[in-house]
């Protein structure tokens, strides 16, 4: 089974299998993952369920929009891999991906 | 001498309704998971209890988040998973056919739909629109000095708002309107054997259907169009009967809850001693308003669950088959989350943002960001065109010894109307 390599804030690691069609947020919280808090459920609204991506598979995932963005602009711990993980659909192309739950801001 | 205290009934007790709070407070010490005694169900009263509950959706199903916790299974459930058998007797729960009540892959398709129809930028496309018809209600109730802010102004403002969004053609609002006001409240504490009456919904799914073949064959902007030429993330497309139901939803659902949040609102706003002068000065701090508002007075006191595996909440073991309420409205007081202070209003609280008001997980409330826009909207609305917002001391008493009526529900947190005096703008 397609699976991801996460690691949460405070460097706790898991492999978490993939349910294709899932979002990476829905992954991570299905998982018992409590310090991804996703407050608004996935509906790109809150930015609580911001996550960094390995950069090297950066490019596998879909492009970001503007609500994204600019939700991402406003987290005090944004860097250039960061990402809302309700916004990525997984897929057993993703298998391998490895993700870290960044800070809550 | 000590003297047990009988334990009221959460689902038709009338002053359990007026302060559901005292309620919560009687049944906390029991700890946040407790058997009741006059229904066979748990209540989850601590914080970490029911976000436990809620982001376990492997566990615990929501096929009777509607039908609620009060009524027995229609079944007798075998072995540690019962997830076959509830699947099977999904058709005997109301709104089995709901996207509030889906688990699983069907709930996670649906949605994916969901998430694309309130973004943030979404709702600032809609934001001229909100702006303007708020002022073309509020302005007309301030002329008049006065205003009866449920009925006048948040029901009717919150429909026409999602019609707008949907895309419900103009002519049929009003139609909606009338069969929303006449419908029976979720969950009636007044009639136990059938407190969800789901007629009004039935009446607008008629009118859903027809819209979303229109709009397949000719889409436009609106949602109606997306949702009708929409795909489910394996690509495949959802049929007919799912969109009707989805579209069905999503127009009825926020009625009722953004429109009492609104009111609810509007009690802190005029009783907290100098909140009123402190938001006209600081319009940035209405959304913090609202996120303590929503803590202390959701408009969804309670959802339910339904165990389907064996599992725990905490400590306490909970066979498949248990019904769980989820107490949103004690959890968000839970001293142990909030500290001493949790029954009292405080603006900018630490860590306001993580109250479930809205609920926590898969099923939180897809119109939160919608029913968030609408009220600061109407809040800016009323603080441009007024000087100062009364509650009616003739029809509420006086400031300290209000009296309310609340709808009827063990469901909604919202009261049946609230009278203002509206002093205009010099």
């Amino acid at each position: 089974m397609a699976h991801i390599y996460l690691t949460d804030t405070e460097g706790r690691e898991a492999t978490i299998d993939i349910i294709a069609g899932n979002s990476l947020m829905q992954t991570i919280t299905d998982a018992g993952f409590d310090d991804l808090l996703a407050i608004c459920g996935g509906m790109c609204s809150c930015a609580t369920c911001h996550v960094y991506i390995d950069e090297g598979q950066l490019a596998q995932l879909s492009q970001m929009n503007e609500d994204e963005q600019e939700l991402l602009s406003l987290s005090d711990y944004q860097q250039d891999n960061s990402r809302l993980s309700c916004q990525l659909r997984m897929s057993d192309a993703l298998d391998g991906l490895r993700v870290t739950i960044a800070p809550a801001d | 001498m000590n003297q047990a205290i009988k334990e009221r009934d959460y689902f038709t007790d009338h002053d359990v309704l007026l302060d559901p709070y005292a309620y919560f407070e009687e049944m906390r010490p029991r700890g946040p998971v407790c058997q009741l005694e006059t229904h066979d169900c748990l209540l989850v009263t601590g914080f970490d209890e029911c976000v436990e509950v809620l982001r376990n959706p492997t566990d615990f199903s929501s096929l009777n988040s509607l039908a609620s916790s009060a009524f027995p299974l229609p079944f007798t459930p075998e072995g540690s998973d019962i997830s076959a058998q509830l699947e099977q007797n999904r058709d005997k729960y109301i709104g089995g056919d709901m996207v509030v009540t889906y688990d699983d892959t069907r709930h996670t398709n649906i949605r994916a739909l969901i998430s694309l129809m309130f973004t943030p930028s979404r709702l600032k496309a809609n934001e001229a629109f909100m702006r303007e018809y708020a002022e073309k209600m509020v302005s007309d109730v301030v002329a008049r000095g006065r205003c009866e802010l449920v009925h006048e102004i948040a029901t009717p403002y919150v429909t026409m708002v999602i019609a707008d969004l949907m895309g419900v053609p103009a002519e049929d609002r009003s139609v909606f309107e009338e069969k929303i006001a006449e419908g029976q409240t979720v969950g009636s504490i007044d009639d136990p054997d059938s407190p969800t009456d789901m007629s009004a919904v039935l009446f607008i799914a008629e009118y859903m259907g027809r819209y979303l073949q229109e709009r397949a064959a000719k889409p436009g902007a609106d949602l109606l169009s997306e949702l009708a030429t929409a795909s489910y993330p394996d690509g495949t497309k959802p049929d007919l009967i799912e969109l009707i139901s989805l579209a069905t939803f999503m127009f009825a659902a926020g009625q009722d809850t953004s429109a009492k949040l609104l009111a609810n609102a509007m009690r802190y706003v005029v009783d907290e001693p100098g909140l009123q002068q402190q938001l006209r000065e600081d319009r940035k701090l209405i959304p913090f308003l609202l996120e303590e508002v929503l803590r202390l007075e959701g408009s969804s006191k309670a959802t339910h669950r339904l165990a389907r595996r064996d599992t725990t909440i905490g400590d306490t073991k909970v066979p498949a088959g248990t019904q769980v309420i989820v107490a949103l409205a004690a959890a968000n007081r839970d001293p142990r989350r909030w500290g001493e202070d949790a029954n009292e209003f405080k603006l900018k609280r630490p860590g306001i943002k993580q109250h479930i008001g809205f609920g926590r997980g898969s099923h939180t409330c897809a119109g939160a960001p919608l029913a968030r826009a609408e009220v600061a909207t109407m809040f800016n609305t009323f603080f441009d065109r007024t000087d100062n917002i009364e509650i009616s001391a003739s029809h509420h008493g006086a400031k300290g010894a209000r009296r309310y009526e609340f709808e009827p529900s063990f469901i909604i947190r919202g009261m049946d109307n609230l009278h203002l005096e509206l002093q205009a703008k010099n």
